[in-house]
């Protein structure tokens, strides 16, 4: 190994140039050995301190053992300062390397924090993890979250109205895969940029919202950024347009706007946002259901083209061949 | 980084020191200025790396943001980049002209150029901020109502001093010598730091509400059960002043001094002081300084301006390659010869040669006795048939220093004592006596003013913490 190590002369970089996205690329320069001798380190000689040995995971590890042995459900309340970051994910790194993506089963651990949470707060989350946290959060909340669940509602008695404040930085759920959020405030820019799968509910968010989002569900109760939905090209977003003016907030590049009509699409808005109000308490959340009929037709449902002729297509082959197989069914008997 | 190819256009520059004849005629600063338009090219000349080395475990201790204030310096954004640079450094005076700078040593640009000129880039910054009076007292927002006795006013003391006080606690400094200053004010001689760029400081701290005694010996004049009566913790940060000794007979021959006591007097010469006891000088004199480090090169440098008439420096161990060993490969602080302002100045040095005897006349030194020695199996044997003389007037001893000294308070106080001799601590600093703590040579041994103020700095939190924990020391 010690051998290899900074012998780029001995990569073969052909299938990579031959690539017709790669067509034209010059690596020599990424290829160059430089030219040194013994007296210059160019491999690692000493260990890097990652700063790992102090970290609020730690303690979660220890006070969640029967919970990650036996799946025992725990609950936690513990304060937390903007220096702990990627809170949650090395102990959901201890539920995925012994149950998976699987997890454990909702709300097996229940943590509440309070306090300002630092970068990446619920990074990685796995099944099986609440985190409640009352303050607010520095930026990728929730980044790749896979399977948590996320709750973030600002201290009791704030003085500011939680609809129109910035509760969680920028980037949350970059990436999520899977999992729930509830956010009884609004996000900085790029909120759910990359999302998979994850299906959350927010009041408010900034611009670049939903940007290249693949999968999952987000429900804004309130104002969007500009460019909402920009190279989005799956899931869907529900966004409650009281003003009328998110049409020129949202970048219909790859989107529709339609109202919200299908029974199921009725359905599954009304959930999560019943579900919003239960774990956050959110003021807006209250107002919207207690009007429902008249908010309703507010809402604007983000569909992206080529995803909802997919769903079409899909559905429409579905529904066929359960027609052929009926009709299977009939000729037989 | 605001000129990505700064590193290709410019080469690397830095002040010139005063001509040789004009500065050994005095004990001014050895450098000349720097014209501002050049400094700012050798800030863009700083790559901001994707991992800056300079900042590394191998580069600087106190972690100065150096990409940061290149890049400013490189725009003339002057008090940014003095605010950046004060953020992690207290006394970035001090270490712009003293620091070794193992951050160069270390900067990625040295892999196969000529490193960036950060120390210069610093000691600009902090200069041109003193300067334009940009370095205010900065002012707690309240107070504690704690109290905290440090004890030594080195770099380590005065570094944690300012933490604390700007912490909003009362901070008084005990200092064993006349003037505040530590080894900053007894030990580096005027022309590699003039005394105003200390005062200065002081100046600074003492308007942020730090309290300086000097002529306070602790465990003579106090001691640790006096200190519970005023303080609720104590901070140990009285160096590592004892001196590596060499017990080779005729050691007690008049001419022949500890470094300390030679470079302490001059300091003290140029103060304006009236010396007490025997004066040591060099003036017209033959002199051997033994031990091959920094201070023996002050030692030069001080006998070159005092006049002597010959200089010779001896070391023990072989003379080191001129360029980095490949024993220390960047990023390590490399092993190489170093060749210091006093060894420009005029100097024969000799390299693995040993000290045997010094030898008199009417109890004066006139000559030493010395043979070459070799390493084996890591042990120094001297080689037969290789003995020297050397005609000798003066001989001072510069080897090095064996940690703290302890006959006295720090046996008295029972704090424990590391491998090395020197202080023991926990990850607060604090030694294994409740309250006591301990930062900078004390507990490292002898090393750079960096590693005193990263010190400093890291002890001042520690009694932070003990103190906003609620614990103290004060007996009621």
């Amino acid at each position: 190994m010690k051998e290899m190590i900074g012998r780029v002369d001995k990569l073969k970089a052909q299938k990579a140039v031959d690539h017709w996205k790669a067509k034209g690329l010059d690596l020599s320069l990424l290829l160059t050995k430089p030219e040194v001798g013994p007296e210059v380190a160019t491999s690692c000689i000493q260990a890097q301190d990652h700063g790992l040995a102090g970290i609020l995971d730690n303690q979660l590890v220890e006070l969640c053992q029967v919970a990650i042995e036996g799946g025992e459900p725990v609950s936690l309340e513990l304060p937390i300062r903007n220096l702990n970051r990627t809170t949650g994910t090395v102990l959901s790194s201890h539920i995925a390397r012994r149950y998976g993506s699987e997890g454990l089963p909702p709300d097996t651990i229940r943590i509440k924090f309070t306090g300002s949470a630092g970068q990446s707060f619920g990074a990685f989350l796995s099944k099986g993890i609440t985190l409640v946290l009352e303050g607010e959060s520095n930026d990728y909340l929730g980044k790749g979250l896979s399977g948590g669940k996320i709750i973030v509602i600002p201290p009791p008695n704030v003085t500011y109205s939680p609809e129109e404040t910035i509760l969680i930085g920028n980037t949350s759920l970059y990436g999520a895969t899977a999992g729930e959020g509830y956010f009884y405030g609004t996000a900085g820019e790029r909120f759910a940029v990359r999302n998979s799968g994850a299906r959350v509910v927010i009041d408010g968010t900034g611009d670049h919202g939903c940007e290249y989002m693949t999968g999952g569900v987000v429900v804004v109760l309130g104002k969007t950024g500009r460019n909402f939905a920009a190279g989005m090209s799956g899931g869907e977003a529900y966004v409650l347009d009281e003003d009328g003016k998110f049409r020129e907030r949202c970048n219909m590049g790859m989107v529709e706007i339609e109202s919200v009509v299908a029974q199921e699409d009725i359905r599954t808005l009304r959930a999560m946002i019943e579900a919003h109000l239960g774990y956050t308490k959110s003021a807006n959340a209250k107002r919207v259901l207690d009007s429902w009929e008249i908010m309703l037709p507010k809402f604007a449902k983000v569909m992206p083209s080529d995803y909802k002729r997919v769903l079409q297509q899909r559905k429409a082959a579905l529904a066929k061949e359960h027609a052929q197989r009926e009709r299977e069914v009939v000729n037989r008997g | 980084m605001a000129d990505p190819r700064g590193f290709l256009k410019y080469p690397r520059e830095g002040p010139k020191r005063r001509p040789i004849e004009v500065r050994v005629k005095d004990y001014k600063e050895l450098y000349e200025p720097f014209e501002e338009d050049r400094l700012k090219r050798q800030g863009a000349r700083c790559m901001d790396c994707g991992v800056p080395f300079c900042q590394s475990s191998s580069g600087c201790p106190v972690v100065n943001l150096i990409p940061e204030w290149n890049d400013l310096v490189h725009r003339g954004r002057w008090k940014d980049a003095l605010k950046a640079l004060h953020t992690t450094n207290n006394f970035p005076e001090f270490t712009g002209r003293l620091c070794p700078a193992p951050c160069e040593s270390a900067c990625v640009l040295g892999i196969n150029r000529d490193p960036v000129s950060i120390r210069v880039i610093e000691w600009n910054i902090i200069d041109k901020g003193f300067e334009e009076g940009w370095v205010e007292p900065v002012l707690p927002v309240g107070s504690t109502g704690k109290c905290v006795a440090v004890v030594g006013s080195g770099p380590a003391g005065l570094a944690a001093a300012q933490q604390l006080v700007r912490a909003g606690h009362q901070v008084t400094v005990l200092e064993k010598a006349d003037r505040i200053g530590g080894l900053l004010r007894y030990g580096i001689p005027d022309f590699k730091m003039e005394k105003w760029v200390l005062d200065r400081r002081l100046d600074q701290m003492q308007k942020e509400g730090v309290i300086f005694k000097t002529g306070v010996c602790v465990g003579v004049d106090t001691n640790l059960d006096a200190l519970r009566r005023d303080f609720d913790a104590v901070l140990l940060a009285m160096g590592a002043e004892q001196p590596r000794e060499l017990p080779v007979p005729g050691r007690d021959l008049k001419g022949v001094h500890l470094a300390m006591d030679y470079l302490t007097q001059q300091n003290k010469r140029i103060a304006g002081d009236t010396l007490q006891g025997e004066e040591i000088s060099a003036k017209g004199k033959r002199v051997v300084v033994i031990g091959g480090g920094d201070t023996g090169s002050d030692c030069l440098g001080t006998a070159h301006r005092q006049g002597c008439v010959e200089a010779h420096q001896f070391e023990l161990l072989p003379e080191p390659p001129l360029t980095r060993a490949g024993s220390t490969p960047w990023p390590f602080w490399p092993m190489k010869l170093r060749t210091s302002h006093a060894h420009e100045e005029g100097c024969d040095r000799e390299w693995s040669i040993s000290t045997t005897k010094f030898s008199g006349e009417d109890g004066r030194v006139t000559k030493l006795h010395a043979s070459r020695v070799v390493f084996e199996d890591g042990k120094i044997v001297p080689v037969s048939g290789s003995e020297v003389e050397i005609d000798v007037d003066l001989v001072l001893l510069a080897m090095g220093f064996v940690g703290p000294v302890k006959n006295g308070f720090l046996d008295s106080l029972g704090v424990q004592y590391g491998t090395r001799g020197n202080v023991e601590v926990d990850e607060h600093f604090m030694t294994n006596v409740d309250g006591v703590f301990a930062s900078g040579d004390t507990k490292r041994g002898a090393s750079l003013i960096v590693w005193a103020i990263a010190e400093g700095r890291k002890a001042a939190q520690g009694v932070d913490w003990y103190l906003q924990t609620g614990k103290s020391i004060r007996t009621p």
